[in-house]
């Protein structure tokens, strides 16, 4: 008679049996190539016809990076003057139209579909494409522009830099705000959850929609939109709007030693992306111990 | 008492007025690219540089369209992209599947660790693995001498080991519809000697059809907008319709100038390309919008 198996025993070989395919291509296609990269990092990479001839080279590739090569540091300058502001915008404009849709009754469901739309047709070609339309539709109508408008050029006369970021973020906005797609879903998932009867009791307590809002919606929502931070920024380092990617790109395509310039790269870029996300958890973390007693 | 009311009232419509006012200038904005597509795609070559046509072209020209269509190979690639996709989407489903269920009905060890790291392969860029991966690739097609790079293969593999475009969102939304599934039910047909597979199979997915229907319709869309992997494993061994789009600029000339014809590219040409490359998704979208919008919301990272 076979062995009867304990209840943990089925469970572990049963859950294993369903997840040793995501295992297996995890440790192959995730774990090892993100191994492999650090290592490659330190290392000159040429391919030849017999295959890969790497040389341990040290911390070469770094110092090139850094202080030889005069892409890679204005690259990642421009993509954190990217991402950040376009993090902040996504976020922010998402919740307030999560809120908003929240509050009304007609129309719901034919505004979300609009707002998700860009989820379905955005690529990289597509976005290529259209910024491209609009350099030159912006020579064409020069005369026009949102650095003309009273409030930036009094922004300006503070701080060219905050104009100039100003002025960015308006001119990209749909391009912004075809990043919203999936964030403004989740924040209405999220502002479903929170239980009604508080707000109720806010309300018998004479709060204003205002200060229920700052009081409890916000810090509520707040976990989600770590999340959304988080999510948005891995969305906004995927396409061409992200310099150090297209930098990457075109090392990768270089035979003779690209590789590994690549890898030091992709190896900088996954740091300072990695560091973001965990500027965004602690601005964004629940914090417990504030709550005061009395 | 009573105009107090009135005005409270009054305050509400005018909140709802500007709601939709917003909601309405916002949905524009959105728009907008899609809007300065169609307009260009119709536009003739004099409209194109003509400062005063904005938004409507003077006459419709369908000419950009039939140039676009021809640079784009539409046939081909059109086929190709589907099929491409498709393949890919049916692989990162059935690992989905897999996972997701595991994930929900079992308690094995470990399990809060394979959790994260099924969060964390969202997280990390893909940059950061691509040049390892191309030259695992590389040297497994040169150690059994069969050609890989530029066939689907590479790519057919990550998606079926879980690791194709965004699939820890398809397992989550697996994971979090299976957990509506009553335990009960995988109960009563293990009393009657159904094995695991057999409740995948019969209880899991037979009540999942639609879930497996959105999962399927992400990875398809996410795998047709991918270019980066595929720029780098399959390159050009498929005329697929974003990477066509990608190089339209190069192609136009060459296809253009061969047949004879002196027309020089132009946004419009451009548009009608872009037009033509997002229309199978838009009319896909049509159809399914909202399935789209609930998989979303399935996927319960919203925390539970």
């Amino acid at each position: 008679m076979r062995k009867m198996k304990t209840w943990k025993q089925r469970q572990n070989r049963n859950g294993y049996m369903f997840m040793i395919p995501w295992i297996i291509g995890f440790a192959v296609f995730t774990a090892f190539p993100f191994a492999a990269t650090i290592i490659l990092s330190f290392m000159n990479v040429n391919s030849t016809i017999l295959g890969y001839e790497l040389k341990w080279t040290g911390l070469s590739n770094y110092i090139t990076a850094f202080f030889k090569n005069v892409e890679f540091v204005p690259a990642l300058g421009g993509y954190l003057k990217v991402v950040i502001p376009y993090t902040f915008v996504v976020v922010v404009v998402s919740f307030v139209i999560a809120y908003i849709l929240e509050h009304i009754v007609k129309l719901k469901g034919f505004f979300r579909t609009i707002y998700f739309l860009p989820v379905i047709i955005m690529s990289g070609p597509v976005m290529a494409k259209l910024l491209d339309t609009k350099v030159s539709d912006m020579e064409l109508f020069a005369g026009q522009s949102y650095s003309d408008i009273f409030i930036i050029q009094m922004i300006a006369s503070y701080s060219r830099n905050a104009a100039v970021l100003v002025t960015d973020v308006f001119e990209q906005l749909s391009t912004i705000l075809w990043f919203t797609g999936i964030p403004i879903v989740l924040f209405i998932n999220g502002l479903q959850k929170i239980n009604p009867s508080l707000y109720e009791a806010a309300r018998i307590d004479s709060a204003n929609e205002w200060q229920i809002l700052w009081k409890i919606t916000l810090p509520i929502i707040r976990p989600t939109a770590l999340i959304i931070t988080v999510f948005t920024i891995v969305q906004l380092g995927m396409f061409d709007i992200n310099p150090v990617y297209s930098l990457i790109v075109t090392y990768m395509g270089n035979t003779s030693g690209g590789l590994g310039f690549a890898a030091t790269y992709a190896w900088i870029y996954t740091v300072i992306v990695l560091m973001l996300m965990g500027i965004a958890f602690l601005i964004l973390r629940e914090r417990k111990n504030k709550v005061k007693h009395y | 008492m009573k105009k107090h009311l009135t005005k409270k009232i009054i305050s509400e419509k005018a909140m709802r007025i500007i709601y939709y006012v917003l909601l309405v200038c916002v949905s524009f904005v959105f728009l907008e690219p899609i809007f300065r597509i169609i307009s260009k795609t119709f536009m003739t070559p004099e409209d194109v540089i003509d400062p005063v046509v904005d938004w409507v072209p003077r006459k419709l020209s369908l000419n950009n369209l039939k140039v676009a269509l021809k640079v784009l190979n539409l046939k081909v690639t059109l086929n190709n992209s589907i099929l491409f996709s498709a393949l890919l989407a049916v692989g990162e489903t059935v690992c989905a599947a897999f996972t997701g269920f595991a994930l929900s009905r079992y308690q094995f060890a470990g399990k809060k660790f394979w959790y994260v790291m099924i969060l964390l392969c969202f997280v990390v860029p893909t940059t950061v693995l691509m040049v390892p991966r191309l030259m695992m690739f590389v040297t497994f097609q040169e150690t059994i001498k069969f050609t890989l790079i530029g066939t689907p293969i590479p790519q057919l593999l990550m998606s079926l080991f879980g690791q194709g475009v965004n699939s820890t969102i398809l397992i989550l939304i697996f994971q979090n519809f299976f957990n509506l599934i009553p335990k009960s039910l995988d109960e009563a047909a293990m009393i009657d000697g159904a094995g695991p597979l057999r409740v995948f199979f019969h209880i899991g997915l037979r009540l999942s059809y639609s879930t497996v229907l959105v999962v399927f319709l992400f990875a398809f869309v996410w795998n047709w907008n991918e270019t980066y992997v595929t720029g780098t494993l399959l390159r050009s061994g498929m005329q697929l319709l974003p990477q066509k789009l990608a190089l339209f600029d190069s192609e136009f000339e060459s296809v253009v100038s061969s047949s004879g014809n002196a027309f020089k590219i132009n946004e419009a040409y451009k548009m009608a390309a872009t037009l033509i490359s997002i229309a199978p998704l838009l009319i896909l979208y049509a159809f399914v919008q909202k399935k789209f919008i609930e998989g979303i919301e399935n996927t319960g990272i919203t925390g539970e």
